[in-house]
């Protein structure tokens, strides 16, 4: 029973300083801005009868001291809260006043006591625990907290969900009044989409039947124009397949470049990669037995196949080593007698070896 | 009658004093962020949109913390000081915000119902 009871009282303190860590970041401030409080308090403020002008403060805090203010400070300020969102729940409202958080502070200070709490008919707006408010702003300096704070995540702005009547439609039966939040599935939004995304497949459509070049370059015209109609959503703009449209004529400079050849050549190469666009023009060129094309660099022809994958993986590295190398070979550096030849052999196995992996 | 109109003069008077405070808040920056206490407020469930109000929060929680700290500063200070070593020291008072010191001002805090859980 006692262990119980023990246990209880451990996850009791456990809550709590979870509750305290839990939002470790707010509670760092909290800490801070309670420092700032009391290395901003003097004691000649409150005691004008001191021989020392020079006012008394804190140099230091213990921590558990500092820990224990701020959580103090924190309490208090939840309590405001509540007991003014208890009076506004009394009055019948919803959301708070002044006078709420007015009474909530004579609701907390009656433990000290202010002037006037025996008065029954007194206005709140009166009230003394107010006044001394002022009367602090009025001699406290104003000290801004130290650090420029990032956004809390505090939801500032409750959005409603919206009612049949922002939304635009007519509740679904007549009972249900128009001022009721819409049902999740009912959006307006929804259904402009749903016809734009239509008119854009009927508009696709029509450009893939017609296949021609000139509805080609039409087409992103068309989209744009669309894009401008719907206004707004970025997320609407032209889907995939317009894009794939688009990219299509910039192969039509290879395929004109490959048609004065035979036609068969051109069947067979008609879909070559970019990467390997190179050799089959090579092989054209063997084949036809055309020494000059439009790729006059290559017009030696004998290139071997590895060509092409050198091409491929070859860095700026690789060949810039090996100048280095050959250049430390021709200078002889570090390199003597035999251990030379082992060195030559060396860089010649390496010289094999990279034309192997090329 | 004339004392019911003077009152009511009176209590108007004291709105619009209470009314000028809110506004002037606006231009007044409470050592506590706006945030923070707008946060643990909304933690409690009071809903409020009105800056000026979370400002006034701000600086009632403010003045309770500096009137604690001032209360534990006073009784540290009314301590009778340790052992004195050098005379340098003896000037040299350095003040420490202590629990024991913390504790004696809450304690006059405590009588207060709502807050009492928490000492």
């Amino acid at each position: 029973m006692s262990n119980g009871v023990g246990e209880g009282g451990r996850a009791q303190s456990r809550e709590k300083r979870k509750l305290f860590q839990a939002n470790d970041f707010a509670y760092a401030i909290a800490r801070m801005a309670v420092a700032q409080i009391c290395e901003s308090v003097e004691v000649n403020v409150y005691q004008e009868s001191q021989t020392t002008r020079e006012g008394l403060r804190f140099s230091s805090f213990q921590e558990s001291t500092l820990d224990k203010l701020a959580s103090v400070a924190v309490e208090y300020v939840q309590s405001i809260g509540k007991t003014a969102q208890l009076y506004a729940n009394v009055a019948g409202r919803v959301e708070g006043n002044s006078l709420d958080v007015v009474k909530a502070l004579e609701d907390l200070g009656s433990g000290v006591g202010f002037a006037g709490v025996s008065d029954t008919d007194r206005c709140l707006a009166d009230s003394s625990v107010v006044k001394d408010v002022i009367r602090y702003t009025g001699e406290a300096e104003e000290m801004p907290f130290v650090y420029a704070l990032p956004r809390f995540p505090v939801n500032k702005e409750k959005r409603l969900a919206p009612s049949f009547y922002e939304v635009g439609v007519d509740p679904p039966d007549e009972h249900i009044p128009v001022w009721l939040p819409a049902f999740p599935g009912t959006k307006s939004c929804n259904l402009s989409e749903e016809a734009n995304a239509v008119a854009i497949e009927g508009e696709v459509q029509h450009s893939f039947n017609g296949g021609g070049r000139s509805e080609v370059l039409q087409s992103p015209n068309d989209v744009r124009k669309s894009t401008e109609e719907v206004e707004g959503n970025p997320f609407l703009t032209a889907p995939l397949r317009f894009v794939k449209k688009e990219v299509s004529p910039l192969f039509r400079p290879l395929e004109l470049s490959i048609k004065h050849f035979p036609d068969k050549h051109i069947s067979n190469h008609r879909r070559i990669p970019v990467l390997e666009s190179s050799t089959p023009s090579d092989d054209i060129n063997k084949e036809n037995g055309l020494a000059e094309s439009e790729d006059g660099e290559k017009k030696d022809g004998a290139r071997p196949q590895q060509t092409l994958l050198r091409f491929k993986i070859g860095t700026l590295k690789r060949p810039s080593c090996l100048a280095i190398k050959r250049s430390v070979q021709e200078q002889g550096w570090f390199q003597e007698g035999g251990d030379k030849r082992e060195k030559k052999l060396g860089t010649e196995r390496i010289d094999l070896g990279t034309v192997d992996s090329e | 009658m004339n004392h019911g109109q003077q009152s009511g003069e009176a209590k108007h008077e004291d709105d619009a004093a209470l009314t000028e405070f809110l506004a002037s808040l606006m231009d007044y920056t409470p050592t506590i962020p706006d945030d923070l206490v707008e946060h643990y407020l909304a933690k409690s469930g009071f809903q409020c949109p009105d800056v000026r109000l979370i400002r006034l929060v701000a600086v009632a929680t403010q003045k309770f913390v500096a009137d604690v700290a001032s209360d534990a500063l006073q009784h540290c200070r009314a301590r009778p000081a340790p052992v004195v070593k050098d005379k340098k020291q003896q000037k040299d008072k350095r003040l420490v915000l202590t629990m024991e010191d913390l504790s004696k001002a809450l304690r006059e805090v405590n009588n207060s119902s709502s807050l009492s859980s928490c000492f």
